[in-house]
């Protein structure tokens, strides 16, 4: 083992190409950009769906389902690849802040009112095309 | 020796044992490379396993001893040899050591400065590049690198792994010092792949210590003497070479790194102000690195360790050594004495603990459970500072000072290759956090943080910039990691342009600067034109760091001078943000 083959192979090893890891995962641009423009709601899922809990949940309740979750979407334990990790650790890191959920859901509340208007407006007029 | 590696067993000689590690050929094995002593540790089928090598040893001295044309490592420490090395051969100058303190720094480095003092020869120029170091060899300084002194490490720790289990080793866990910065961790990787091991994970030490606790926790559960209850747990690292300090949230099998922090303050450094304060002119004296000094200085280095050992149990040492040429030291130390000299280092322990403590945004009322590590955890000054600044009256005991990293590692070896055990005892996950803030350099030599330290990995983090000049058409994206305020305070980790960008006034063109980072910790960035959009805009680059190699002291000056502010970006004011 001491032998001084060994070490001449360590000299000769000279420029040493890393090889390529395990659950490296290439990222596009394009899905940069989307987790730029992240609103309150991305894709239609709220925090707290992300997270399978009720709008009431406790702190503890949100730790918990953080903790069952992680251990299913982190690439280390579950068979993810970090996408659902970030997105569980994002709705994890909002609600677990008091101010953070406060300002969240306020954010959510005027984003369904914004939505819920326009909606409510055309099925007006839809019934008011049927009384025609 | 060689042969032995791949031995076959014949079916009577198979044994239960046997079938179980042959379950696992591809099981990643768990590093612990110390400043002072490495261990390495195996998931054996049903618990993690440290080995020892043939002198009967767990923690094996870290070096490399260069003779003639052979060079043998502290993994066998000689013991093929004619006779085993003893700590004064260790420090003839014929061996190197105290690797993990230089590999990865430039000679400006001020750890590599105080490495002037040992034994073998390290030679600075201060400018920036990579120190030359050098053991001695038939009384000719022969030159090396920290990272080939590591591979040949590495290598005899490999085969002792072999050896035991009887098949080839490919996959490690190595722990690392949370003060490690990339450049650092790219330096390790290179040392393992020069060794034939490839790296799955680079575990700072104290969260891998988080993953022990986290099993323990699980194992108590099951034995219906747990709570269930989340647990604050805070882990203070200490070796020779680095002190680390987590907290960790601990729950159901998954422990949460809630902060971390370190520095580059160890045993070595109390070794060598203990040095210092019983011979006053230490440095003077030994600068020469002549064959009688280097002498002188292996004797008291090996007299002042063992001072340092007693303390820990002692209230006063007497020490008296002959250096030789006329020179003696004879001397009471005591324990108020030794603390006194190295105040300024239980300062810097204690700064590092207030900081992690602050991050983690946590009270020490919070804290359930203090967890100390690493050879230094031994010192009762260092102890009572932990738990003074804890207000916690014990430690938590069911773990082992000097194995408990390497045992977290080796657990992560296991469920990063996948293992799983029936009992449940692997059910287990460490939500890693950055121990450093990574950004580019914007507004000036500002440094904009776009993901900060302690964020949970893997991450994904974004920043808009936009141009300083008009119908700028190029911009440069520096990448930094570190503490500081100012960009060149930062290690400069990488660089590259973003061009063709559409022509316009400054400040109107948008460009998105996105950083990943992967739960193998790796680091990449992406950055592009995000407004105006169309076909006129260039596509996105996406860049793995670090890009840089040695001399990257000088890159950020070099750039500097080249470009001056041409090429500079600013942060885009929230207000004008979407």
């Amino acid at each position: 083992m001491a032998a001084f083959a060994s070490t001449a192979a360590v000299v000769v090893a000279g420029p040493v190409v890393l090889p390529c890891r395990k659950g490296a995962r290439r990222c596009v641009a394009a899905r940069a950009i989307a987790a730029a423009v992240a609103a309150p709601a991305v894709a239609g899922r709220t925090h707290y769906e992300v997270l399978g809990v009720g709008a009431g949940a406790s702190r503890g309740e949100i730790k918990a389902a953080y903790r069952r979750l992680a251990r299913e979407v982190h690439p280390d334990a579950g068979s993810g690849d970090g996408e659902g990790f970030i997105r569980l650790h994002a709705a994890y890191a909002t609600l677990s802040d008091t101010d953070q959920r406060a300002r969240y859901d306020r954010e959510v509340a005027a984003l369904f009112r914004r939505a819920a208007a326009p909606a409510s407006f055309r099925r007006r007029t839809w019934e008011t095309d049927q009384c025609w | 020796m060689a042969e032995q590696f791949y031995t076959v067993a014949s079916d009577s000689e198979t044994t239960g044992e046997e079938k179980a590690q042959q379950t696992f050929p591809d099981v990643a094995i768990g590093i612990d490379i110390g400043t002072s002593k490495c261990s390495v540790a195996v998931w054996n089928g049903h618990q993690v396993e440290l080995l020892k090598n043939t002198r009967s040893q767990k923690g094996m001295r870290s070096y490399v001893m260069f003779k003639d044309d052979t060079l043998s490592a502290g993994v066998t420490g000689g013991a093929t040899k004619e006779h085993a090395h003893e700590e004064r051969d260790v420090l003839s100058g014929s061996a190197i050591f105290n690797m993990k303190r230089l590999i990865g720094r430039m000679d400006t480095d001020e750890v590599v400065q105080a490495s002037k003092t040992l034994p073998f020869l390290v030679q600075t120029l201060g400018i920036g590049v990579r120190p030359f170091i050098a053991a001695l060899v038939n009384n000719m300084w022969r030159s090396t690198t920290p990272e080939e002194v590591l591979a040949i490490f590495l290598l005899e720790l490999k085969a002792l792994v072999e050896m035991h289990y009887k098949h080839p080793v490919r996959n490690t866990i190595l722990t690392i010092p949370v003060a490690f910065s990339r450049f650092q961790q790219t330096r390790i990787e290179r040392a393992c792949a020069m060794a034939g091991l490839h790296v799955l994970r680079l575990m700072p030490e104290p969260t891998a210590v988080a993953l022990l606790y986290a099993q323990q926790q699980q194992q108590l559960l099951h034995d219906n003497m747990g709570s269930g209850i989340e647990k604050i747990a805070l882990i203070f690292n200490m070796g020779a070479g680095y002190c680390d300090v987590a907290v960790s949230a601990t729950a159901g099998g998954v422990s949460q790194i809630r902060a971390l922090s370190g520095c580059t303050v160890g045993g070595e450094d109390i070794l060598q102000n203990v040095m210092r304060h019983l011979h006053p002119n230490f440095d003077s004296l030994f600068a020469g690195h002549t064959m009688d000094r280097i002498k002188s200085m292996g004797l008291l280095r090996i007299a002042t360790q063992d001072a340092v050992h007693k303390l820990t149990t002692q209230e006063s040492i007497e020490i008296n050594v002959d250096l030789g040429g006329g020179q003696k030291v004879s001397k009471v130390l005591g324990r108020a004495e030794f603390e006194q000299v190295n105040k300024m280092i239980f300062e810097e322990c204690e700064r590092v603990i207030k900081q992690c403590l602050h991050d983690a945004k946590l009270a020490p009322e919070d804290i359930n459970d203090v967890i100390l590590v690493g050879g230094c955890s031994r010192i009762p000054k260092i102890r009572s500072l932990v738990l003074g600044l804890c207000k916690k009256a014990d430690s938590y005991a069911s773990i082992d000072v000097l194995e408990a990293a390497v045992s977290g590692a080796a657990l992560e070896g296991a469920i990063a290759s996948g293992v799983t055990d029936p009992s449940g005892s692997l059910d287990l996950l460490t939500i890693q956090a950055t121990p450093m803030n990574l950004g580019i350099r914007a507004d000036g030599d500002t440094f904009a943080a776009i993901i900060p330290r302690n964020t949970a990995v893997p991450a994904r983090r974004d920043m808009l910039f936009t141009t300083t000049h008009d119908n700028q058409t190029e911009a440069l994206v520096a990448v930094y990691e570190g503490e500081g305020k100012q960009a060149e305070e930062n290690h400069l980790l990488g660089y590259f342009k973003i061009t063709g960008i559409p022509a316009a006034p400054k400040g109107a063109v948008e460009i998105n600067v996105c950083m990943d980072i992967d739960a193998a910790n790796v680091l990449r960035v992406f950055a592009g034109v995000v407004k105006p959009q169309g076909p006129a805009t260039p596509p996105f680059i996406e860049v793995r760091m670090p890009t840089l190699d040695d001399g990257h002291g000088w890159c950020g000056q070099a750039l500097a001078k080249m470009y001056g502010g041409n090429l500079d970006l600013a942060v885009l004011p929230k207000k004008l943000q979407p």
